[in-house]
């Protein structure tokens, strides 16, 4: 195998194609994470892969890993219970922002308090795609779906305010940016202490097409426009993608 | 070995040590909080405080498959909490033992008195159709023997075992004799991190979700029945006490209210079943000696109607609520003014 193709190691290749539609985002962020592993040559046996439910949760299945895959908004208490029975494995959340931040908020909450040492990758896609496009936790203000008509009402979740006086790791980054987005990964990775990647990926056929756009590519594109590149931030803009400064509890 | 003075819930942090346990994830609720206040201070024992009764469950499972024996303990409005994931764990086959410390509900209830309102919860509280064991002693001393068995079966059967208590067993003080005369069943799967397993809800199989394949989800619950059917065989817990003198009745009762039962020994022949689920086979047998099947329980009848279904026959019932258990009532109810 070449360099190339050596973060294929990481996959269960005859169990692909995965169930995700064509256009979808979720397969370059599984794809990054296995470049990322392979780039810090993570233990095969020695690494574990957690994940909820929703599209995003079907990836636990794909690593050639012990793999977990669990209730819906579950993901970070089966990690943590890992982590704490086994301190020797590398425990890796890949879940959604649906499962992460919205039926599993708290959790969220109380890892980060707890700063246990795991990494969790969100797909954060803006909406409920396995269930056919209902307004998520990441959806936009004034954005339509199936559950908000009339657009939505509310404000998305701001993850990273959460992390602000926290000794944890928060990046976000996109699909579009590949590069910036392994290098989140591995950042996150790397990181002793609660690591949470927030990775924007596209989902056209239950949402992006309802707004408007022709394809999968034409939302890639948006993300290359609307983004920019600020990875030392004390706080990140709404536009902004990057790794916040680690801020240490005083 | 020494006489020791012991609470119910000190009891099952002991034999649960005698067992193995290594992990241990709660949430405080009364009457069960005792359960991680003993087990915070267990050198060799890692002891949470989660954020909810729901992360608590979900820890335990991470921490099994990560190879530890796991525990967690809690009453019924944390037991609700856990229904969704006891269901996961059935599905991934995860070895754990969850203590249910009963309270009075529904909802909050009454905290601090014991009730038996949680017993159908425990075989029908998940979504889909699971085959738990579920334990429930009436004593100090039987909570620690059946902690131990609790243990053994999570691990014979790959499946979550719940122990049932209540606000009374649980907060008595007994002497018992804390042996360690048992055999202890070691861990049998390779703990996470030694393979490319893969442990799904969905329904599977070899570690591969099969999401439209009627057959194979009959075959997989065809052998999660038999599976728990032969492990229970195992764990045939129940007491019988034939009575002194002629009698055409049988008392069935368990847990805190079968004390009580012992009153009426004298009177009639008693049937305790420790072995809660699947239920006792031996009662389809000791049913038929009697005329009159007399029953007690604090609820509305939900191990009545189970025993009503496996018989096939009428029982006459007597609810005992509100956590009072009081025998000139419960005289008064069965002999009548």
């Amino acid at each position: 195998m070449d360099n190339n193709s050596r973060f294929k190691r990481y996959l269960k290749l005859d169990l692909l194609p995965t169930p995700w539609c064509p256009g979808c985002g979720n397969g370059i962020a599984l794809k990054t994470i296995c470049q990322a592993f392979d780039e810090l040559d993570l233990p095969k046996p020695g690494t574990v892969v957690v994940s909820g439910i929703g599209c995003s949760g079907r990836s636990a299945g794909f690593f050639d890993l012990d793999s977990v895959h669990s209730v819906h908004g579950r993901a970070i208490p089966v990690a943590e219970g890992i982590k704490y029975a086994n301190d020797a494995l590398n425990v890796v959340v890949v879940s959604g922002d649906g499962d992460l931040l919205g039926i599993g908020g708290n959790h969220l909450l109380h890892a980060i308090r707890r700063n246990t040492n795991i990494t969790v990758i969100c797909y954060a896609n803006e909406i409920y795609g396995m269930t056919g496009g209902q307004v998520s936790p990441t959806t936009p203000h004034n954005t339509k779906t199936l559950t908000t008509p009339q657009g939505n009402p509310d404000y998305p979740t701001d993850v990273q305010s959460l992390f602000k006086h926290r000794n944890c790791f928060f990046a976000r980054t996109t699909a579009y940016h590949l590069n910036h987005m392994k290098k989140c990964f591995l950042e996150a990775l790397k990181f002793k202490g609660f690591s949470f990647v927030e990775a924007r990926t596209m989902c056209i056929v239950n949402y992006g097409r309802r707004l408007g756009y022709k394809n999968s590519n034409e939302m890639l594109l948006h993300y290359k426009e609307f983004y920019k590149i600020n990875d030392n931030a004390e706080e990140l803009a709404q536009n902004e993608i990057g790794i916040l400064k680690s801020t240490p509890v005083s | 070995m020494p006489k020791q003075l012991l609470q119910g819930n000190e009891a099952i942090v002991m034999a649960a040590e005698v067992a193995g346990l290594k992990f241990f994830a709660g949430y405080p609720i009364t009457p069960a909080s005792e359960i991680i206040h003993e087990l915070v201070n267990k050198k060799h024992i890692k002891a949470l405080q989660m954020e909810d009764e729901i992360a608590s469950i979900n820890a335990i499972i991470g921490a099994s498959l990560a190879g530890l024996k796991a525990m967690t303990a809690t009453s019924g409005p944390g037991f609700s909490l856990m229904q969704e994931s006891i269901g996961l764990a059935h599905m991934m086959e995860v070895p754990l033992v969850i203590v249910n410390v009963q309270r009075v509900g529904p909802s909050t209830g009454m905290p601090t008195l014991p009730a038996q309102g949680d017993v159908i919860q425990c075989i029908h509280g998940s979504h889909g159709d699971y085959f738990p064991i579920v334990f429930y002693p009436n004593s100090v001393s039987e909570l620690y023997q059946y902690t131990v068995a609790a243990f053994n079966a999570a691990e014979e059967s790959m499946s979550p075992v719940i122990l049932l208590s209540d606000g009374y067993i649980s907060h008595l003080y007994e002497t018992i004799v804390p042996h360690r005369d048992f055999t202890i069943k070691p861990r049998s799967r390779p703990p996470l991190g030694t393979g490319n397993r893969h442990f799904t809800g969905l329904s599977h199989e070899d570690s591969v979700p099969q999401t439209s394949d009627a057959d194979n989800y009959r075959r997989l619950i065809t052998r999660f029945r038999e599976k728990q059917q032969m492990t229970a065989r195992r764990h045939n817990y129940y007491e019988y006490l034939e009575c002194g003198k002629e009698t055409d009745t049988l008392l069935i009762s368990y847990g805190a209210l079968s004390r009580a039962a012992y009153y009426f020994k004298n009177d009639f022949a008693l049937y305790r079943p420790i072995r809660m689920f699947p239920v006792v086979e031996e009662i389809k047998s000791i049913a038929p000696r009697y005329k009159r099947l007399l029953m007690m329980e604090m609820n509305m009848g939900q191990y009545a109607h189970e025993i009503e279904r496996i018989l096939h026959r009428d029982i006459e019932f007597i609810p005992i609520l509100g956590g009072r258990i009081d025998l000139k009532e419960i005289k008064q109810k069965i002999y009548g003014q």
